[in-house]
């Protein structure tokens, strides 16, 4: 359950009051970058998803009749948004996309590349949980009501998503091994 | 489950720290057992560390949160007012969009009666007379009440809009009560104030002292006052005469008397009368009161009549006329020796003597009148609308079937006699001379059951029926003690020939016999035996050698049994079938009713065609066969038809699931 001030910030959100909008975009916009960069793997292209959700949020606030509910939906509206963009780059295939320099470092390691080719084979809602834990380590609960998912059911998503990263990062990770 | 087969979702929790104690445990203890899932838990914590390690280094940057926030501000500008705001905030409730919804509606609607004229512009002109009047009547009386005018203008203004709002109110009314608006305080003469007092109009004068005058004491203006009391009663009464006994004792109780008494006796033996009673007008209340404890009082009216005016009016005539009198005798007094003049004035002396004895007439007549006070009643027994006695008069209805119309006419003609009367008869005749008649009589009642069920004996009773019907005569209600006698039987007969009566039960069979002519024949006599009639008969050879006898018979129902029986004797019966229609009423005489049999007798003809020969059969087998070719040829098509639409949505479908299959992959 969520905390009485809390929704009280939201109920005033839907109710159009900007402040408390703006509140909420301090507070959440970092877990939707997590969930935005989950699918999209790139940072610059996650802030714009996740501004472009926050407007569009903003604009269709009033379809929200539980400020309960509030929080999940902005996470599915950024859902859509990412999905919208990745559906839309398509046609490049993930592997051949050429290196953005600002999400290059230094130390780019071969096991780094191996990570981000396995995670890029997981499907989207599986990234976004995986993202959402790493990023802000959210606990379960807490996930599973950002993304919509029913109780329990995180556990066996994460579960699937850990082990088939496992499998493909299988010699990669023999060679990381002390 | 075991925890080995969800080793994966067992190994994320934990890196997560998700698992409770004792999960925690169990997996601790499989890990010590399970070699591959303690590999699986090594390499899941690396994979953890390179995760947290690269997601690190991915973390958005402290300004995150600004760059959103700015870039928000920037696309989506701060424009909205407060009073938008609040609107939006405002219509997001399901009442306020209902009240929304009816505001619109009203406002719909009193646009409609602005273009329409109605409703609106006549409170408009209303409201602007009602100014107008008020104005006008502010500045008749500004002038005689001075400070007052506030008040004095808001009362016209009242009176004037109830006066224009009464029913049937003339205009000019309201200004004439506008035009004396003084006229008002004087009825609050106690409230008013001094100032008001002061200035008093003239007709507000006479209207306080009229005001006065009707105030005084009542027994002061009857004293005076010439008025005629009377008053009307009507009482219902267990017994007349009892009534009557009393009220005579009330009216010398109060000192009056009986003036008149009528009565008069109802056909159900019941009294009603009149009373007329004098008694002395100031015991009429208490005489009325009285009148109440004899019965039921069913009406009372209560009159007075002012004749003040005409009384004093004439007073001072007759006086008048007596002072002529006086004059004229004196004049006849004074010798004079024209007998001329004498004339003249003896009869105009006649003449007012004439009109003197009038007119004491008329005082003594309204002295009397007044004196007393005519009370009127009117008696009535109780149960006066019962009825005398009743009459029961009966309705007979008889259809009767008969061979021979005519002479049951005649034969119901021949019942009349001083007890039965024939009302009315009539024969009529079609164009193919088949008769019908109708027969109504008026029967005595004792002879009544007697003729009926000789008119029954003369045909066959199609239906019949009797209404009874039980007449008040002399009042209306129910009686316990009215004599009940039996009226005049009205029989109305109708009488139609047999053939037009519908067979009780109807019966189709056929006869497969080799010899149709000879069966026909004995099947004709076999229905003559049983008491039937041949209605039709009709006999036919097709060329391929069949015949065909169609029979038509009607027979009464006691022999239909035996005649069915003997049908077997001329060949073999075949598709019986029984159709019956059972009448309701019951009245039916079902042994004599007819039932109609159609039987058709047949032989079955050459098996063999005439036509033969190696080629009539040759064409007739190739005919055929083309027949046949046609005939699947037919279905053929039916069945492409009736299949097509479902191929071609199957092969829809299975394109479309390929397709989809193909996309996914």
């Amino acid at each position: 359950m969520m905390e009485a001030s809390e929704r009280e910030v939201y109920r005033a959100a839907i109710h159009g009051d900007r402040e408390a909008f703006e509140m909420i975009i301090r507070t959440q916009s970092r877990a939707l970058f997590a969930i935005v960069y989950g699918i999209l793997q790139n940072r610059e292209e996650a802030e714009d998803a996740v501004q472009d959700a926050l407007v569009k949020a903003w604009k269709s606030r009033w379809r929200v009749r539980d400020p309960e509910k509030f929080p999940a939906w902005l996470c599915m509206i950024a859902r859509h948004r990412a999905r919208d963009l990745f559906r839309k780059r398509r046609t490049v295939p993930l592997s051949e996309m050429p290196e953005i320099p600002g999400s290059e470092t230094t130390q780019t390691t071969t096991i780094d590349r191996h990570l981000d080719s396995a995670l890029a084979s997981l499907p989207d809602l599986h990234r976004a949980a995986i993202s959402l834990r790493y990023f802000e380590e959210m606990d379960y609960a807490t996930i599973e009501n950002r993304l919509g998912l029913t109780n329990g059911s995180l556990r066996g998503i994460l579960g699937r998503a850990l082990a088939t990263m496992r499998k493909q990062l299988k010699p990669a990770l023999a060679s990381e091994q002390p | 489950m075991t925890i080995h087969d969800e080793i994966d979702n067992y190994l994320a929790a934990d890196l997560h720290s998700d698992l409770s104690d004792e999960e925690q445990n169990a997996l601790h203890v499989h890990l010590v057992e399970c070699a591959s899932c303690r590999r699986a838990h090594q390499e899941s914590k690396i994979m953890n560390k390179v995760l947290e390690e690269k997601f690190a280094n991915e973390k958005p940057d402290i300004a995150f949160e600004q760059r959103m926030l700015a870039g928000f501000r920037n696309r989506v500008p701060n424009r909205s007012g407060a009073i938008k705001t609040f609107v939006v905030a405002l219509m997001r409730f399901r009442a306020s969009q209902v009240a929304a919804v009816a505001a619109v509606l009203l406002a719909l609607v009193q646009v409609g009666r602005m273009i329409t004229h109605e409703g609106a512009v006549r409170n408009e002109f209303v409201s602007a007379e009602l100014q107008e009047r008020s104005d006008e009547a502010k500045d008749k009386i500004a002038p005689a009440s001075g400070g007052k005018v506030g008040a004095f203008s808001k009362s016209a203004a009242v009176s004037s809009y109830a006066s224009r709002n009464a029913p049937g109110n003339n205009p000019a009314l309201a200004d004439a009560t506008l035009a004396q608006p003084e006229v008002q305080p004087e009825f609050h003469e106690e409230s008013a104030p001094p100032s008001l007092m002061s200035v008093p109009a003239p007709r507000a004068k006479s209207a306080s002292i009229d005001e006065k005058e009707s105030e005084a004491p009542a027994t002061a203006v009857t004293a005076n006052r010439k008025l005629i009391r009377n008053a009307q009663v009507e009482l219902e009464i267990i017994t007349f005469d009892d009534a009557v006994q009393k009220i005579t004792a009330f009216a010398n109780e109060d000192r009056g008397y009986i003036a008149t008494t009528s009565s008069e006796k109802q056909a159900n033996g019941k009294l009603k009368g009149q009373i007329v009673v004098k008694v002395l007008p100031e015991n009429l209340d208490r005489f009325l009161q009285k009148l109440r404890g004899l019965g039921e009082l069913k009406n009372q009216t209560l009159g007075t009549e002012d004749i003040t005016k005409t009384y004093l009016d004439t007073d001072a005539r007759l006086k008048n006329a007596r002072v002529m009198e006086q004059r004229l005798i004196d004049m006849l007094k004074k010798k004079s020796d024209d007998i001329n003049d004498l004339l003249q004035v003896e009869k105009e002396l006649g003449r007012v003597r004439e009109q003197i004895e009038q007119m004491q007439g008329d005082l003594k007549f309204w002295d009397s009148q007044v004196q007393f006070a005519t009370v009127t009643i009117s008696l009535a027994e109780k149960d006066m609308e019962e009825p005398a006695k009743f009459l029961l008069k009966e309705h007979a209805q008889l259809a009767l079937y008969t061979p021979e119309v005519e002479k049951v006419y005649n034969d119901l003609k021949a019942l009349a006699s001083p007890k039965v009367q024939i009302a009315n008869a009539q024969l009529d005749r079609d164009n193919t001379g088949r008769a019908s008649a109708r027969v109504s009589m008026l029967i005595a009642p004792e002879e009544s059951d007697g003729v009926i069920s000789k008119a029954k004996a003369m045909g066959r009773v199609e239906n019949f029926q009797v209404q009874t019907e039980r007449v008040a005569q002399g009042g209306e209600g129910m009686s316990e003690n009215a004599k009940t006698k039996r009226d005049k039987v009205e029989l109305n007969i109708s009488i139609s020939r047999d053939e037009q009566e519908q067979a009780f039960q109807q019966t189709t069979l056929r006869i497969r016999t080799s010899a149709v002519d000879e069966k026909a024949k004995k099947l004709r006599d076999l229905a003559g035996k049983q008491g039937g009639r041949v209605r039709a008969s009709s006999f036919s050879r097709d060329p391929d050698g069949r015949e065909y006898a169609n029979v038509t018979l009607r027979v009464p129902m006691k022999n239909y049994n035996a005649l069915i029986q003997s049908l077997d004797s001329l060949g073999k019966v075949e598709n019986v079938s029984v159709q019956r229609q059972d009448r309701s009423g019951g009245q039916i005489d079902e042994a004599n009713a007819p039932a109609d049999l159609s039987i058709q007798v047949y032989s079955q003809g050459n098996i063999v065609s005439s036509d033969t020969g190696l080629i009539a059969t040759l064409r007739r087998t190739i005919s055929q066969s083309a027949g046949a070719i046609m005939w699947s040829l037919r279905m053929i098509g039916v069945a492409i038809a009736f299949l097509a639409p479902w191929v071609i949505a199957l092969v829809g479908i299975i394109w479309l699931a390929r397709r989809i299959r193909s996309r996914r992959s």
